[in-house]
Order: structure tokens, then sequence, then C-alpha cells
């Protein structure tokens, strides 16, 4: 048992936390303003992990040096693809039950899509980079630089996200369209500038983290899909739409993957995503944290 | 006096079911004019169609002067034209103040905001008694002050009062027809619809009553409180 006091144990858990936290960020706010089911949303994590890998491969430039050119490029995706496909969804007058389900079918495209064209383009063999990868130990723990780094960053973009949404006008937009869709366009809130807003910066952060992962992790054009899974896993474990319930249950997952598999082994890693998928749907489909909103 | 939003020939109404049917109707400026019509009538249905909650499928909304009915609703805010929704609609789990806050996110309201608050408190201080308490908790009289709250900080030139004391006790629905002549004085235009018909026609200087979607009549308080339509189906029993 004495795995279970360990503090490097510790340390993965809360960067994998925090990485889960980041990356279900974007799949709430898209959800919570929209009621679109991205089941990309792990895709664009992977288009972050290319940028960034080819970011240093081809140019030297440190990862983290480019993480604001990374986050517009994959935040520039997500403004195309509401552009183009989601807009007009939006606005024709539909049930949310057809949005969920059409963006579902639609989102399925567009993960099929990106995961082939960047298969052809780079190959499906998986690649990987080093960087910042010195060994430090402190207080018994020993750390890479760039999982620290990644710790950093984390906490960092989800502190800014928070404070964006409870301090500003504009986060208290989105807080309001994800509350209700009526009331926002009751008191004015231009509702289609908070939806291209919400894509943008979702799918921003989700570039984010793949440029992070990519620092420590193997990428491949199909990494994409267990974060997709773990992103939805969080959403509904945090209540859909509820922000800082999501943030508390991504580092929730993170220590429930770690320390699971420490217990038993790293075979398991899946079916344990899976389980609590399926689990929390069967047991409690309105998360620990309840929804900030139903229809 | 003259007219600062006019419905002319508005039909509206849901997918294929038509609600409204070719109404007419002004809002004075500098006063409050009435909408009657018992449940059912078509009232929501006009309000939501004026805010632009609901595309009219045909005629034309003018507001000082412009038509405004093609105007998404944010536009419309934006311009002066501000719904007080039936059923409240406050955020539920955002506090009082945020609630009031995000009542002036429209560009003309929002360098103006933090004076705003102050005159919203000092018009309602049971909010200021309660601005960090979650919306969805309080009181259903509470969330209509603060929905009215909200609407004004707005900086609403018209404001639409779509039942203000729905489910209020009698003190409240008072306190809340007390309030509305004070709102006319900061020179505000009032649309209001209610089923107090007694009190609304003594604040309002016109009226109209609305019957499947259509004006059945329209006069002045006293002009109505005498028409049989008026009097047979809201006062007589
Ligand atoms: N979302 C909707 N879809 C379809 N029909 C609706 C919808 N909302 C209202 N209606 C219908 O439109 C008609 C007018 O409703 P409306 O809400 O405008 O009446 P009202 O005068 O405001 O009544 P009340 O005094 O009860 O509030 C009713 O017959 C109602 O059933
Ligand atoms: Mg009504």
């Amino acid at each position: 048992m004495d795995i279970l006091f360990s503090p490097q144990l510790l340390f993965s858990a809360l960067v994998l936390g925090a990485l889960y936290a980041l990356i279900a960020l974007g799949l709430n706010l898209v959800y919570g303003t929209m009621r679109l089911l991205n089941i990309a949303h792990g895709d664009l994590v992977m288009i972050g992990a290319y940028a960034a890998f080819w970011l240093f491969t081809l140019t030297g430039i440190s990862p983290l040096i480019g993480l604001p050119v990374i986050a517009v490029l994959t935040a520039g995706v997500g403004v195309a693809l509401y552009s183009v496909l989601f807009r007009g969804q939006l606005e024709g007058t539909q049930s949310v039950a057809q949005l969920e389900a059409n963006s579902l079918l639609l989102f399925f495209g567009i993960s099929v899509v990106l995961q082939n064209v960047m298969a052809l383009a780079f190959t499906a063999s998986p690649r990987a980079y080093r960087h910042l990868d010195d060994v430090y130990h402190v207080a018994g723990v020993a750390m890479t630089g760039n999982r620290v780094a990644t710790l950093l960053i984390a906490v960092l973009v989800l502190a800014g996200v928070v404070i964006f949404l409870k301090s500003t006008i504009y986060g208290l937009a989105v807080t309001a369209l994800i509350q209700s869709r009526d009331a926002a366009k009751v008191v004015g809130i231009n509702v289609s500038q908070v939806q291209v807003g919400s894509f943008a910066l979702g799918f921003g952060v989700a570039g984010i983290a793949g440029a992070l992962i990519s620092m420590a992790e193997q990428i491949s054009p199909f990494m994409g899909f267990p974060f997709t899974i773990a992103a939805f896993v969080v959403i509904i474990l945090g209540g859909l739409g509820n922000i800082a319930g999501g943030i508390i249950a991504g580092v929730l997952l993170g220590f429930i993957e770690i320390y699971a598999v420490a217990l038993t082994s790293a075979t398991y890693r899946s079916i344990l995503l899976y389980g609590i998928f399926v689990g929390v749907l069967l047991i409690r489909p309105q998360g620990l944290f309840g929804k900030t909103r139903g229809g | 006096m003259s007219a600062i939003l006019q419905a002319r020939e508005l039909v509206s109404g849901y997918g294929d079911v038509r609600i409204l049917h070719a109404v007419d109707l002004s809002v004075a400026e500098g006063g409050i004019t009435a909408v009657l019509g018992s449940n059912g009538a078509g009232k929501t249905t006009l309000f939501r169609t004026l805010a632009g909650l609901l595309a009219a499928g045909a005629g034309h909304i003018e507001f000082c002067g412009s038509p405004i009915e093609t105007l998404p609703s944010h536009v419309r805010v934006e311009r002066g034209v501000v719904l007080v929704p039936e059923g409240r609609l406050v955020f539920p789990d955002m506090s009082v103040e945020e609630n009031l806050r995000i009542g002036s996110v429209n560009a003309r309201a929002r360098s103006k905001c933090s004076k705003t608050l102050s005159t919203v408190y000092d018009l309602f201080p049971r909010l200021d008694e309660r601005r960090s308490q979650a919306a969805g908790t309080l009181s259903g009289g509470e969330q209509q002050m603060l929905a009215l709250g909200r609407g004004l900080m707005a900086l609403p030139k018209v404001l639409l009062l779509d039942e203000p004391t729905l489910g209020l006790a009698p003190t409240m629905a008072k306190q809340i027809f007390e309030i509305i002549p004070n709102l006319v004085e900061l020179g505000l235009s009032i649309l209001i619809a209610e089923q107090d018909v007694h009190r609304t026609l003594q604040c309002a200087q016109f009226g109209y009553v609305l019957e499947n979607g259509k004006v059945a009549v329209s006069g002045t308080g006293p002009e109505l409180m005498q028409t049989p339509a008026v009097s047979e189906a809201f006062l007589g029993h």
C-alpha cells in the first residue's frame, strides 16, 4: 500500500489531471453554450501536438514559446468549422435532441477526415521528439522539465479561463448562455458572437493541451480518441456545462487513472476509462456536481 | 403623444401555427400602455415578437421611426427595446449582482454599468441585501424584482413588462405597481401585459384588448372600463 503515498504518483496524477481538465474545458464550453457534442475534440489535441512537433523539429523553437501560435491555429480551425458547418445548424430552429444528434454525426465525420488527412500528410507512424527531458529530483520525486512545465502551464491556463469567465462581462455572457439561451437573448447578449468565441477558446485550449502532451508522449494521427473519451467522462462527471465542476472532475479522473493503474496494471487503462464512462452514465448521469441547466 | 414603438399588421407564431393576426399597436413615448387579454390571447407572443425572440412572419415593427423587425434581439436591446419576460428567466446559478451586471451587456449600457447598478439597488433595496445570493434561491417576488432590475440595467427606452406580478402575493404586486410610475419619471415608456385589469387601467393612459391574436378593442383606461368586452371578460363575474 506504500505506493499510494508515493509523491511520485501524486505528481503524475496532478499532471494528468490538469491535462484532462484542460482538454475537457473546451468540450464543456462547446456543449454548454451550444449543445453540440464534439466527438472530434481529441483530434484538436492531436493537431496541437503535430503543430508543436513540426515547429520544434523544423525550427527548433520550443513548443512552450510557440504555444500562442499553436492556440491561434487550433482556434482558427474552430472558427472555420463554426462558420461553415455549425452556425447554420444552430440558426435553424431545432430541438436540443436534434442538435445533439446532428452534431455528433457531423463531428464524427470531421474526426475521420482530420485523422486521415493527418495520416496521409505525415504517415500513421508515431513520432516523438526530445525537449526539456532532463530529470530533476525534488522531495523524492523524479520529474522531467517538460512535465513540470505542463503542470504549470495547464494550471495557469485553467486559472486564466476561470478568471475570465467569472470576472469579465464577456465571461459572464458565456456563463449566461450556458444557463439559458432564451434569457441570454432577452438581456441582449450577441449569441452568435459568444458561440464563435466558445469554439475559438475551446479549440485553442485543446491545441495548447496537445502541444504540452507532445513534449512527453509519442504522437500519432489517432492519438485523439482516448482524449475525447476522457473528456466526455470528465464533463459528465463534473456536470454538463458546469465549467468549475469539469475542472475538479478532470483532476479527479487523473488521480483515479494513475492510482488504479499503479495498483493493477497499465493494460487495464482503457478498460478503466470506458468503465468509468459507462458507470457514471448508469449511476449518476447528472454528474457529481449537477448540470448547470437542462435542455 | 407620439409613438416610440409601433407594430403594424404584425403577424407571428410558432412554426406554421399563426398566433398573432395583423396586430396594430402603438406605445406612447413617456407613457404607460396596457395590453389586456385572457390566457392564450397572444400577449406573450406579441411581446416576444417585439423583442426579437420570435421572428415576425409579416408586418412591421418601428422603433423611434426606423424599422426593427429584421434586427436580432441583441441589437434591439442595444437600441433600447428591452423585455422583462413572463416567468422572469433570471440566470439561476448566477448571483443577483451577476444577473444585474449581465443586464448591461449591450455596448450603450456597459460603460455606465456601475452607476446604473447603484440606481437599481436604490430602487430595490431587497436586491442590495442579497447581492451575492444565487438568483435561483430568491423568492418569486424577489426574482421578479431582479428581472425588472436586470431590464433597467440595459438602459431601456421602452420596457416591455410581460405580467410582472404573475404569481406574486398582493403586497408584492402592489409594490411592483408602485414602482412603475417611477420608471416613467426616469424617462421610460412602458408596455405592460397584466391580469389585474383594474390596477393596470388605473396607471395606463391607453390600452389594447387582445383576443385570439387580434386587437378587439382599444382606448383610454376609462373608455375600456366601460366597454362590454372588458367589463364582461375581466371585471364582471
Ligand atoms: N412555444 C409555443 N409553441 C406553440 N404554441 C405556443 C407556444 N407558446 C405559446 N403558444 C400558443 O400561443 C397562444 C398564445 O400564447 P401566449 O403565451 O402568447 O398567450 P398569453 O396571452 O401570453 O397568455 P397568458 O395570459 O396565459 O400568459 C396559445 O394558444 C399558446 O398555446
Ligand atoms: Mg403570457
